[in-house]
């Protein structure tokens, strides 16, 4: 079947509203920012503790779905799985949005934005015993590809089946380095494990996959675009596979580091103050959809599918915030014994306005470019008559995306 | 080239907590409200915790001052993408402000939570000593020179940077020069860190490891020692003596 691909027009008033309303937050995002960065990041949650927030955070969960995004597409792509077609160019364009969201969470969040260009300018000059210094050069080139890959897609060029596996693997490399990041710090006990880059590419597919489900269903249903229900239920039952690999990963991480008598780092994550962000990690992340998609009436059922996608995206959300807050916030055991007073303090993280507003608006600005790029672009399957209505459209898209993080 | 490390006698250690003062003092770090202290916003170059053990009868509470550790293998330089923090030839772990990115990756890596993130633009009434001495100022046509540079090397704050302990490495390297001017003075009698000079009971010491002959050699030699989380494997260079 040939598949054809239109923009939606984008003239109706909800679509102006939509876009307004995100282009509000995201002057207010960077309103935020810019007062938080001439005031000094006092303005924001972290601390000398938890010195790692809010951005990074979401920095490691856009980086998870921009790779989980490109493995969709790689069915399409790399497998040849044609079926998928309908949304193999939105999970690019979804991998490559995500990804500039992370760049941008990450490089905002430096002390020193102005000087982000050393990280990719001295490639690898840069001190290379630091993970965080390769995965600037991975970052780098997987934005490359990414472009060249989303240009590829869109003109439908035959250079598509030679990026795809590149990208996909680079994504793989990615995502593992991220995971690296954390994973290497043998000072974090909640954070330090072999099993993290492992476990974070595992996160990212699930995530992914689960987000351009959901995103990619509520935006064609919104633009009344063809819906392939079968094409969601065979992808929920990926989803579920994915997802208990994540699951079986997880519980061997945690095993390992329960079963050896230092235990203090995984006690502190599953009973400490902040286990309840463990917790909704594993019953939304894992548990209740599952039980959606092993359920056999419900695992036919679009909506229901779509309902498990999203709850599964915001419990890899809790994932990202279960190694960035209860790994910073355990009191480093400086001597045997209670350490009076702040240093023997749990790290605290407030909510501040600054910081909150500058993640929303970064959210909005993915939603914003999302919605506009499903103007300005043919990402979206064309409909059967003429091109598609494209009204009250992707009302709801960048909502999901919103109540994601 | 020295191997510069310090020597704490925790038996000799009252907890006075002059060592922290005398660093703010010579390093210029700012006082920190009470706001920020509650936040944990401030900066400490130098700390003094007091970790207890047992209970009531049987109670013990051991109170050490902790510099940086100055680690023979220091995580914080393994971490930094930019290559700001590094060790010198002499084994002081330093800061460069002027690569430094903020990331705060190394404040997450150290162990000995000796990193401090600078959350803001210190105002002037919030330095120890607001302005260079006159002798070191010079005026031009009404322009002021020299508020960078001096012998001190932090006069003021740029926000958004690490900064950490030096054992007032600026001290040493004066000293350097000035025994390369033929004076007789000796780093570790004469010419010590600003923690070492302040301490009342002179339960610090500070000299060249690698010298067989120098006075922390000698007391490294003469007694147990111990040093902060060894199971890090970063062989802290700030070494304690137990009580």
């Amino acid at each position: 079947m040939q598949l054809s691909f239109a923009p939606v027009k984008g003239t109706s008033r909800s679509y102006k509203i939509l876009v307004g309303v995100l282009a509000a937050l995201v002057t207010a995002g960077v309103t935020a920012y810019a007062i938080a960065y001439l005031y000094g990041f006092r303005l924001w949650g972290i601390n000398n503790s938890v010195t790692w927030g809010q951005l990074i955070t979401v920095d490691f969960f856009f980086i998870g779905l921009s790779a989980g995004s490109l493995v969709v597409s790689s069915l399409v792509y790399v497998l040849g799985q044609e079926r998928y077609k309908p949304i193999g160019r939105i999970a690019v364009f979804m991998g490559l949005l995500l990804m500039m969201g992370a760049m941008l969470t990450v490089l905002t969040d430096l002390g020193r934005a102005e000087k982000c260009f050393r990280l990719f300018l001295y490639f690898y000059l840069s001190n290379m015993k630091s993970m965080f210094a390769v995965n600037g050069i991975f970052y780098a080139g997987y934005i490359l590809l990414l472009g060249t890959y989303l240009v590829a897609a869109l003109s439908g060029s035959k250079l598509t089946k030679f990026i795809a596996p590149v990208a996909v693997l680079w994504a793989v490399l990615v995502h593992m380095g991220t995971g690296a990041i954390v994973g290497f710090i043998e000072t974090r006990g909640v954070m330090y494990s072999p099993l993290k880059p492992v476990e974070f590419i595992s996160a990212a597919f699930a995530s992914g996959l689960a987000l351009v489900m959901a995103l990619s269903y509520v935006t064609l249903k919104f633009s009344k675009r063809p819906l392939n229900k079968d094409m969601y239920v065979s992808l929920g039952k990926f989803l579920a596979v994915l997802i208990i690999i994540l699951m079986v990963l997880v519980l061997a991480d945690k095993l390992t580091h329960f079963y050896p008598p230092k235990r203090d780092a995984v006690m502190f994550l599953i009973a400490g103050p902040w286990a309840w962000i463990f917790w909704l990690q594993v019953v939304l992340g894992y548990f209740i959809p599952l039980g959606i998609l092993f359920n056999p009436w419900l695992r036919k059922k679009v909506g229901w599918i779509i309902a498990a996608c999203v709850i599964c995206v915001i419990g890899i959300l809790f994932e990202r915030a279960a190694i960035i807050f209860p790994g910073l916030s355990q009191p480093l055991p400086y001597y045997p014994g209670e350490i009076a007073g702040i240093w023997g303090a749990r790290g605290s993280f407030p909510i501040m306005i600054a910081e909150t507003l500058q993640t929303v608006g970064i959210v909005a600005l993915l939603g914003l470019l999302y919605v506009l790029g499903l103007k300005f672009m043919e990402l979206l399957p064309a409909s059967e008559g003429e091109h598609a209505q494209g009204e009250p459209a992707e009302q709801a898209a960048p909502a999901a995306e919103g109540g994601h993080t | 080239m020295a191997n510069w490390g310090m020597v704490i006698d925790l038996d000799k250690c009252v907890g006075c907590q002059a060592c922290s003062l005398a660093c703010k003092a010579e390093n210029n770090v700012p006082h920190g409200s009470p706001y920020e202290q509650k936040r944990h916003q401030d900066i400490y170059w130098h700390k003094v915790i007091a970790a207890t053990e047992g209970e009531y009868p049987s109670v013990n509470t051991q109170i050490i001052p902790m510099p940086c550790m100055h680690c023979e293998h220091p995580p914080c330089v393994n971490v930094c993408p930019s290559k700001a923090t590094f060790k010198r030839g002499d084994g002081i772990v330093i800061q460069n402000f002027r690569r430094c990115l903020g990331c705060r990756y190394c404040i997450v890596a150290c162990p000995y939570g000796a990193r401090n993130f600078n959350f803001k633009d210190q105002e002037n009434e919030e330095y120890q000593r607001p302005d260079l001495p006159p002798d070191l100022a010079s005026e031009w046509g009404g322009l002021k020179f020299g508020a960078e540079i001096g012998p001190w090397p932090y006069p003021h704050r740029t926000r958004g940077v690490v900064e950490k302990c030096t054992y007032c490495f600026h001290r040493i390297d004066e000293a350097l020069l000035r025994i390369e001017n033929g004076e007789d003075i000796e780093i570790g009698v004469d010419v010590v860190p600003a923690c070492v000079e302040a301490c009342p009971t002179e339960a610090r010491y500070f000299g060249d490891l690698d010298d067989p002959n120098s006075g922390v050699s000698k007391l490294l030699a003469s007694r147990t020692y111990i040093k902060l989380r060894e199971e890090m494997a970063t062989s802290p260079k700030t070494i304690y003596l137990p009580r």
